[in-house]
């Protein structure tokens, strides 16, 4: 397989265009930048990992992909079509790019099944019926048959993690938004969730945006991997994953990913340190 | 596979009671489980299932050893597992969300082993559901314990029928918390406690006279008066008069509980909801909130000619101000990723709300109603001994005034009771309405 052509199928949908976009927070004294003038480019059907330390505002460039608040400038387009720009600096939230929140957001009073049937319900594309039936055979295929009606509290984080995941692929979005989405899980889990979150993957080939600490976990789920800079957020560097897809666990022993590791690890360690020094300086 | 006739299913009953799961199964169950095995053979070496296959069947050696090894990535303890007659493997297909084989399966000699469909199984399992699950459970500890599986992977599934399943009538679930409770100390604590106070008014007043307990009724002399169908001051379990002055204030509780619940959890939801509605009402809201219930009376006898309805009013306050602001900050503690996620989805604004917000703001909201029942009786009885003619709280001043001492007791232990049952009766109301969150308790408190 290419891999500058990820995903077999060649996908025309879900190409993502990030271009030179601001966001500075206005506090009261100082306003904060939390993304400077950062521009990337994630094709159709790519996993792009972000890496950066925390606080960088990893999670706020996605926030602005999602449509949660509004750029300072800026733009940001999806096959064409701009999500947000200077004009028109909050996208507006929609089924086409979901998101997997950093500590999980399925509704607890809705068992797992209702959570899963949630997005073609309210938008009215599927009866309720053929929802459940759709998102019962969607459960299933996850590994999560017998689980449909028990509440996410009932169940393990990992399967909640997963729950979620098919929640938002109910939908047919051409993006997934996932923010550090393991970040709380065992390394077990991390592990079984990793190829869990591949096979779903390699089904279903939409783009993922996939926001993580990990450089392990980064190189080895991703077709490319972003480092951030420490705050303001903008690419420093921007690796391409020559290992193909589909990958399994076996990757991690293999001489290439230990060498892209290596490659990595030095920028990915002088931004962390840098963060922390800013954090010295200021608290 | 060697496909040769083995064991018939009678025999299977004594290995059956030598495996873990099974251990202390009943007859019957024994009969229904025996009844759904398949004996095979298999030859010294050969492979019974690999790491990956469907998990479909559950395997009880009946003769031979069998060698169990975990696939990569599951790190149980210890990844090697050999047993003999009356060892229990391939049971991943009962591992909550597990339809895959952990692990890999061979004879090392020939081996007699009864397969069991997983389906049927659980099948069998759930026609007595409450000795299912105990088998269940013990999978559970089995596949922990003996197979060194984590405890986080090692969830079973759990059956339909069984204490907090699906099917469970939230009565059911009622009924099972309570035999949870009979059989934690709590209850005998409570008993104790009930105990030790009653004993210690009738130490107080009766045994040693206690100066400042001089004037007090003691137990023995309200009891009586109590239970007295002819009592010295007209008021016991047998007059009607009780149960009148009883029915008059749960009736203006519930009118006011009703009314305050009505008004006060929309307008708490629409305050927590809009920025620009609380910005025009909470200040205001926030100014009449602390006023005392008795400051009001004055008013409320001038706003309401009835003396019904000001009694009624003044009950009313206290539990609007306590559900509207509780229902509020329900709205108010939701995690902006639930509203987030619900727009993602595609949901409307209307749709979030309903499905969001309300839902969300429950657990403040019941909170709220339990305060506000509180408070309701609180202001009843203060409204009823001000003015009102009926009512546990005129009960209260007028026999202060009459000097009827024990009467006075009998109201207030009234009040406490009725207070309790219907403070209950709000509890009650509330987990049926959130079944999700009694069920989220229950797994927290085993
Ligand atoms: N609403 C806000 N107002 C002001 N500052 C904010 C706001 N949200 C985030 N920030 C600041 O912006 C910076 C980036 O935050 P962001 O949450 O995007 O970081 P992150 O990279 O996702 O961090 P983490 O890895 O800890 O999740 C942080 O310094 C944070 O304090
Ligand atoms: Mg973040």
């Amino acid at each position: 397989m290419d891999m500058h052509q990820p995903g077999a199928a060649a996908l025309t949908r879900g190409r993502i265009l990030i271009e030179d976009v601001v966001k500075t927070y206005p506090t009261e004294g100082a306003a904060v930048m939390a993304v400077d003038h950062c521009s990337l480019e994630i094709e159709a059907g790519e996993i792009c990992m972000i890496v950066g330390p925390s606080g960088c505002g990893k999670t706020t460039l996605l926030n602005a992909i999602a449509g949660f608040h509004a750029i300072t400038s800026g733009r940001i387009v999806m096959d064409g079509e701009t999500l947000c720009s200077a004009e028109k600096p909050k996208a507006e939230p929609g089924p086409d790019r979901i998101v997997v929140f950093q500590n999980g957001a399925l509704f607890p009073w809705k068992n797992n099944l209702e959570n899963v049937i949630f997005g073609p319900v309210m938008q009215g594309k599927l009866a309720r019926k053929q929802a459940i039936d759709k998102g019962r055979a969607m459960m299933a295929d996850a590994g999560l048959a017998g689980v449909e009606r028990n509440y996410p509290g009932e169940v393990s984080s990992g399967m909640r993690r997963r729950v979620e995941i098919v929640r938002a692929l109910m939908n047919d979005p051409k993006a997934l938004l996932l923010d550090e989405p393991y970040r709380a899980l065992d390394s077990l889990t991390k592990s079984v969730m990793h190829e869990a979150l591949l096979e779903i993957y390699y089904k279903n080939k939409v783009t993922i945006f996939f926001i993580t600490h990990d450089l392990e976990e980064a190189i080895f789920l991703g077709h490319k991997v972003a480092i951030m800079t420490t705050r303001p957020c903008r690419p420093k560097k921007v690796l391409t994953v020559d290992i193909a897809h589909p990958r399994d666990y076996s990757v991690l022993t293999t001489k290439r990913f230990r060498e892209l590791i290596e490659e990595t690890s030095e920028a990915v360690h002088e931004e962390a340190l840098k963060a922390f020094q800013a954090g010295e300086r200021e608290g | 596979m060697l496909n040769a006739q083995t064991a018939a299913p009678g025999d299977v009953i004594p290995v059956l009671r030598e495996s873990i799961p099974f251990v202390d199964a009943s007859g019957a169950l024994l009969q229904r489980v025996a009844a759904l095995g398949r004996p095979r053979r298999y030859a010294a070496g050969e492979r019974i299932y690999n790491a990956g296959d469907e998990a479909d069947d559950i395997y009880v050696v009946v003769s031979g050893r069998v060698e169990h090894v975990f696939g990569p990535g599951i790190s149980a303890q210890e990844s090697l597992k050999r047993m003999g007659r009356g060892g229990v493997f391939g049971w991943a297909g009962l591992v909550l969300g597990q339809t895959r084989r952990f692990a890999s399966a061979t004879a090392l000699e020939p081996s007699e082993i009864l397969c069991i469909g997983t389906e049927d199984l659980v099948r069998a399992l759930e026609v007595e559901p409450l000795e299912g699950g105990a088998v269940m459970d013990r999978f559970a500890t089995m596949i922990q314990r003996e197979f060194t599986m984590p405890a986080l992977l090692a969830k079973v599934r759990r059956l339909s029928g069984t204490p907090l399943t699906e099917e469970m009538s939230t009565l059911s679930l009622t009924l099972y918390r309570m035999s949870l409770w009979l059989k934690s100390p709590r209850p005998y604590l409570m008993l104790i406690g009930f105990a030790l106070f009653l004993g210690l008014w009738y130490l107080f007043v009766e045994v040693w006279k206690l100066p400042r307990f001089r004037e007090m009724p003691g137990i023995t002399t309200v009891v009586k008066e109590w239970l007295s169908p002819a009592p010295t001051y007209g008021l016991s379990v047998f007059t009607e008069e009780y149960y009148q002055h009883i029915a008059v204030s749960i009736w203006r509780v519930a009118q006011a509980f009703l009314l305050a619940t009505l008004l006060g959890v929309p307008f708490g939801l629409f305050l927590g909801w809009s920025r620009r509605f609380k910005e025009y009402v909470f200040p205001v809201f926030e100014l009449l909130r602390p006023i005392p219930v008795l400051a009001w009376v004055p008013l409320a006898i001038v706003m309401f000619i009835a003396t019904e309805s000001a009694v009624v009013f003044l009950a009313f306050l206290a539990s609007f101000f306590a559900t509207a602001l509780n229902t509020m900050l329900g709205v108010e503690s939701i995690d902006e990723s639930y509203v987030r996620a619900a727009n993602c989805l595609g949901a409307s604004r209307w749709q979030v709300f309903r499905h969001v917000i309300v839902p969300g703001a429950l657990p403040f909201v019941f909170t709220g109603l339990q305060i506000s029942i509180g408070v309701s009786w609180f202001s009843l009885v203060a409204a009823e001994m001000v003015s009102g003619q009926y009512g546990l709280g005129y009960v209260i001043n007028t026999s202060f005034m009459m000097v009827r001492y024990p009467t006075i007791v009998i109201g207030m232990v009234t009040l406490g009771v009725v207070g309790y049952a219907t403070s209950a009766m709000v509890r009650i109301a509330g987990d049926y309405m959130m079944e999700w969150r009694v069920r989220e308790l229950a797994l927290a408190e085993r």
